[in-house]
């Protein structure tokens, strides 16, 4: 008799060590970078499962290796850069930031480069330099639109600066044409 | 007999045996998957410090104090500030941004009165262009178990914390299996000893279980089930992922609505800092609060909390894990739980609207309440904390008391919104006079009709036509418009006179009804709502000439968002609260970039500008101009509605537009004009926040021509003793009739000269 009780609860145990192998896949809970489950679900086929992103993922697809075909465009020129020195003196926020804008775009992460070109716009909003940056981002985006606001915007800021404005109407000529 | 009592036991043995298999796999699927609904947290702009940044000391040490910064005598590590006079030096922590990782730096900070004079780096960071803050958080979007957390490794957990627990609550924890028999018979005679209970015999294990499954039912059958599931547990998953679950999971305190879990929140719900800050003696009260986080609260029972800490800390040394001396030290500490202002969560409650609003299109409820999402805002603290200050007692100095005899009704509300004028950042927001009020968000919803706040546009239209100048002469007369059927209109100005021949710009300065009826009707009623919409609104009001003179309805976002255009000179940028979501670990999700469509020529926005600005010089915000002599130039307008319901105005300057409204939930008349009312706060709060002069480059067919100050249509009469200098399009100068530039000869002038002098 007591040998079959035990039998039946070690049946029990054995049978929990032996199905442990595929269910404890993920192991530690700790991190949750991914997006979370409510616990308590009521359906446990639901919190077993990859719970579904529910948020869009808006970061632009990175257009750099896009193949020439009828139907898509060829990536296009690099924008014409202007001189570094020429928008910011070294060792200024403005600066510094560009060199970021620099980084970022030589990552391929062009949102980041807008982003920082952002930043530094708000420290300096009427550099007409940053705006124009701005523009030939979106520009190298195949966001043609806000590529020609944002180089409007710089000539409206170009002032006296005629190689700053020529460069911007070059770029305006560029987006014309698409 | 014998059988039938084996065959019960059969049954209840293998009764058993399936609620050990479902136990079993309960604890396997649930662990497995185990991840926490977390809030998403909403973060203020951070603030930037660089020379010339829009700071004073005190500004940045408050922002300091609400990111939990220790004001100590040496910097010695993140988190710790110095302030001295005009220099503040500090260690930033660092921060993931959405843009890359902000690195934590020592920083001096030199102020010049209200601006960041210069940044020094030491030795190790060396020469500092710019350094930013963490950002403050501002709400959360809590998930509906209320519940909160700071996920956070084992690994990232302070040693002295993992051991103060391990001490304090499960000493035996590395050598038992998820129950520890010996652990109960000690704590029993322990507390026997004693004479209550000191000591738990429940292992960090079963304490996990209890948690994760929230019961506080205290039957045998619960307590079995319990130590199965301890059993399980600890079969399948290591004592370091136990343990780690265990630091995240533990209950710690409530805060209001808000459960706070695990010890990373714990540390910032306590002391303000993040773990990693903390001290040991910090540690340990923290480590002693799983036993009961109300009765060792340390704010409401702090010897309970202190007597509860230095167990903790005996514990520790009695172990090995501390010295004696380290335990001497740590328990001579005084308790350092900060007074930190409980603001989360319903800090800001019309910005927080907006943010909803804007999220709500791409994201759902669900997400925002549990993936632990971090929103990146573009709410400015000082400019939102300044102008909370500032608004009630502003709209209490121009509220009308009621007559004698009459019941005052509910007290004059406001709204207000603050933008960036460059980009169309939302930078602050009140949707009441009263900071903080969670109601009926007036800034958003409170719709009203504009009044002359729509005269801009109107101006805007007929310079845009190429066939108006600032100097063009309109009729201020009475007219009587037929409208359909047998409907007429038969507009008047706010003060009944009549001004005859105007010139456009002071029409718009001095918001003459008449005159811009005229104007409007002569280019179209079309144009001009075609204007509006290019501006920004979004509604289509029906083309009646009464739009003329602000039949729109707009919310003050709406105002906002149509003078945010004039004041980027004729450059639509659509509003933004929300510029990146991120997920709790930085992974950037969505970027809203700033976007700008230009939608005015600029010469014709340069023309209305300076009109505009003229407004504060001779129009109707005159009587403000030497409140504000140290910000002008600004450019601005006032709108009033029938029977004064309204009172509106919007203004900008090279830094910051906003707009104020002033009026009742219950449309009442308030007895105030725009100029009376809502002019009067704008200029208190946008002079406390030093609103920047504009600024203007001259478009180059730009120029400036001398006509006679009276506007008359007659060159016969002209009167040139008499001129103001305007600004025309090139191509399109004043008229003959009124120039008193170049196109008279000398002669002419001397003859009008020797004609004006009178006896």
């Amino acid at each position: 008799m007591i040998t079959r009780i035990s039998l039946l609860f070690s049946i029990c145990l054995i049978s929990a060590c032996a199905s442990s192998g595929g269910a404890t896949r993920t192991g530690a809970p700790v991190s949750t970078s991914e997006p979370a489950t409510v616990r308590g679900q009521t359906d446990p086929a639901a919190s077993a499962q990859e719970p579904a992103r529910s948020y869009p993922v808006q970061v632009p697809p990175q257009r750099v290796d896009i193949p020439a075909t009828a139907d898509t465009p060829p990536p296009p020129e690099p924008a014409p850069e202007t001189p570094r020195d020429r928008a910011a003196p070294p060792g200024t926020p403005a600066s510094t930031l560009l060199a970021s804008v620099d980084q970022a775009m030589a990552e391929g992460d062009f949102e980041r480069a807008a982003a920082v070109s952002e930043r530094a716009l708000r420290i300096s909003p009427r550099d007409a330099y940053l705006w124009y940056r701005l523009a030939s981002i979106r520009y190298q985006q195949q966001r043609y639109d806000e590529a020609e606001g944002f180089a409007r915007r710089a000539l409206s800021f170009a002032g006296n600066d005629r190689d700053l404005s020529r460069d911007i109407n070059a770029l305006l000529g560029q987006i014309d044409q698409r | 007999m014998w059988w039938l009592i084996r065959r019960l036991i059969v049954v209840l043995v293998a009764a058993i045996a399936i609620w050990c298999v479902w136990i079993d796999y309960k604890i396997r699927r649930d662990f497995s998957a185990l991840q926490w609904a977390l809030p998403a947290r909403l973060y203020a702009r951070p603030v930037e410090l660089y020379a010339g940044a829009h700071l004073s000391a005190a500004e940045l040490t408050d922002t300091l104090r609400r990111l939990g910064y220790r004001e100590s005598s040496q910097v010695a590590g993140p988190g710790e500030y110095t302030a001295n006079g005009s220099r503040v030096s500090l260690w930033t922590r660092g921060f993931s941004f959405w843009d890359g990782d902000e690195p934590s730096i020592y920083v001096d900070v030199d102020f010049l009165g209200r601006r960041v004079n210069a940044l020094r780096g030491n030795q190790a960071t060396g020469e500092i262009a710019l350094a930013r803050l963490e950002p403050v958080e501002i709400a959360q979007i809590n998930p509906d178990t209320g519940e909160d957390r700071l996920p956070l490794a084992l690994s990232d957990v302070p040693t002295d914390l993992v051991n103060a627990v391990i001490a304090v609550e499960d000493h035996r924890f590395y050598n038992h299996f998820g129950v520890d028999p010996i652990g109960i018979a000690r704590a029993f005679v322990t507390n026997l000893r004693a004479g209550g209970i000191v000591q738990g015999g429940s292992t960090l294990t079963q304490q996990l279980i209890k948690n994760l499954y929230l019961t506080e039912e205290q039957t045998l059958r619960r307590k079995i089930e319990e130590a199965l599931m301890a059993l399980a547990l600890e079969l399948h998953f290591s004592k370091e992922e136990i343990l780690g679950a265990y630091m995240n999971e533990i209950f710690l305190g409530q805060d209001g609505n808000r459960a706070i879990h695990g010890f990373a929140l714990a540390a910032e719900h306590y002391f303000g800092r993040p773990l990693d800050e903390l001290d040991l003696d910090e540690l340990a009260l923290l480590a002693g609060l799983p036993r009961g986080a109300s009765y060792y609260h340390p704010g409401r029972n702090p010897q309970r909390a202190t007597d509860r800490r230095n167990v903790v800390l005996a514990q520790m040394m009695n172990q090995g894990f501390i010295s004696q001396q380290q335990m001497e030290q740590a328990q001579a500490q005084e308790l350092s739980v900060s007074a930190r202002p409980t603001q989360r969560g319903s800090g800001y409650p019309a910005f927080m609207d907006l943010v909803r609003e804007d999220l709500s299109r791409d994201y759902d409820a669900d997400a925002l309440q549990t993936e632990g999402l971090r929103i990146f805002t573009t709410l400015d603290l000082r400019v939102q904390n300044t102008m909370e200050a500032a608004l009630n007692d502003a709209v209490a100095a121009v509220e009308v008391p009621p007559a004698p005899g009459q019941a005052a009704g509910a007290p004059l509300e406001a709204a207000m919104v603050i933008t960036d004028a460059s980009t169309g950042d939302i930078r602050a927001v009140a949707g009441s006079r009263r900071p903080g009020y969670t109601g009926f968000n007036r800034a958003l919803r409170a719709v009203r009709p504009v009044g002359s706040l729509v005269k801009p546009a109107v101006m805007l239209a007929a310079l845009e036509s190429g066939n108006y100048s600032l100097a063009s002469v309109l009729s201020d007369a009475p007219v009587t418009i037929e409208l359909d059927g047998d409907n007429t209109w038969s507009p008047r100005n706010y003060d009944n006179q009549m001004y005859g021949d105007v010139y456009l710009y002071d029409a718009l300065q001095r918001s003459l009804n008449l005159a811009t009826v005229d104007i409007g009707m002569q280019i179209g009623v079309p144009d001009v709502v075609n204007t509006l919409r290019e501006l920004g609104l979004t509604s289509n009001p029906p083309p009646y000439p009464s739009v003329l003179l602000g039949a729109v309805n707009m919310s003050p976002l709406d105002v906002a968002q149509m003078y945010q255009t004039l004041a980027s000179n004729g450059f639509r940028s659509p509003l933004r609260a929300v510029e990146a979501v991120t997920t709790g670990t930085g992974e950037r999700l969505a970027r809203y970039g700033i976007e700008t469509e230009q939608v005015a020529d600029p010469t014709s926005m340069y023309l209305l500008e300076w009109a505009m600005q003229g407004v504060f010089e001779r129009g109707t915000a005159r009587n403000m101009a030497t409140r504000l002599d140290r910000n002008l130039p600004l450019a601005g307008k006032t709108g009033t509605t029938n029977d004064l319901r309204d009172s509106w105005f919007a203004g900008y300057g090279s830094d910051l537009a906003g707009v104020v409204w002033l009026g009742h939930d219950d449309n009442r008349e308030t007895g105030l004009t725009g100029s009376s009312g809502a002019l009067r706060v704008w200029t208190d709060i946008m002079s406390k926040l030093e609103i920047q002069p504009r600024q203007s480059f001259t478009p180059a067919d730009v120029v400036f021509q001398r006509v006679a100050q009276q506007a008359i249509r007659n060159g016969n009469s002209r009167d040139c003793s008499d001129t103001i200098m305007l600004p025309f399009r090139e191509g399109q100068l004043p008229d003959p009739a009124t120039s008193c530039d170049n196109n008279d000869s000398l002669l002419d002038r001397l003859i009008d000269r020797v004609r004006n002098i009178r006896p």
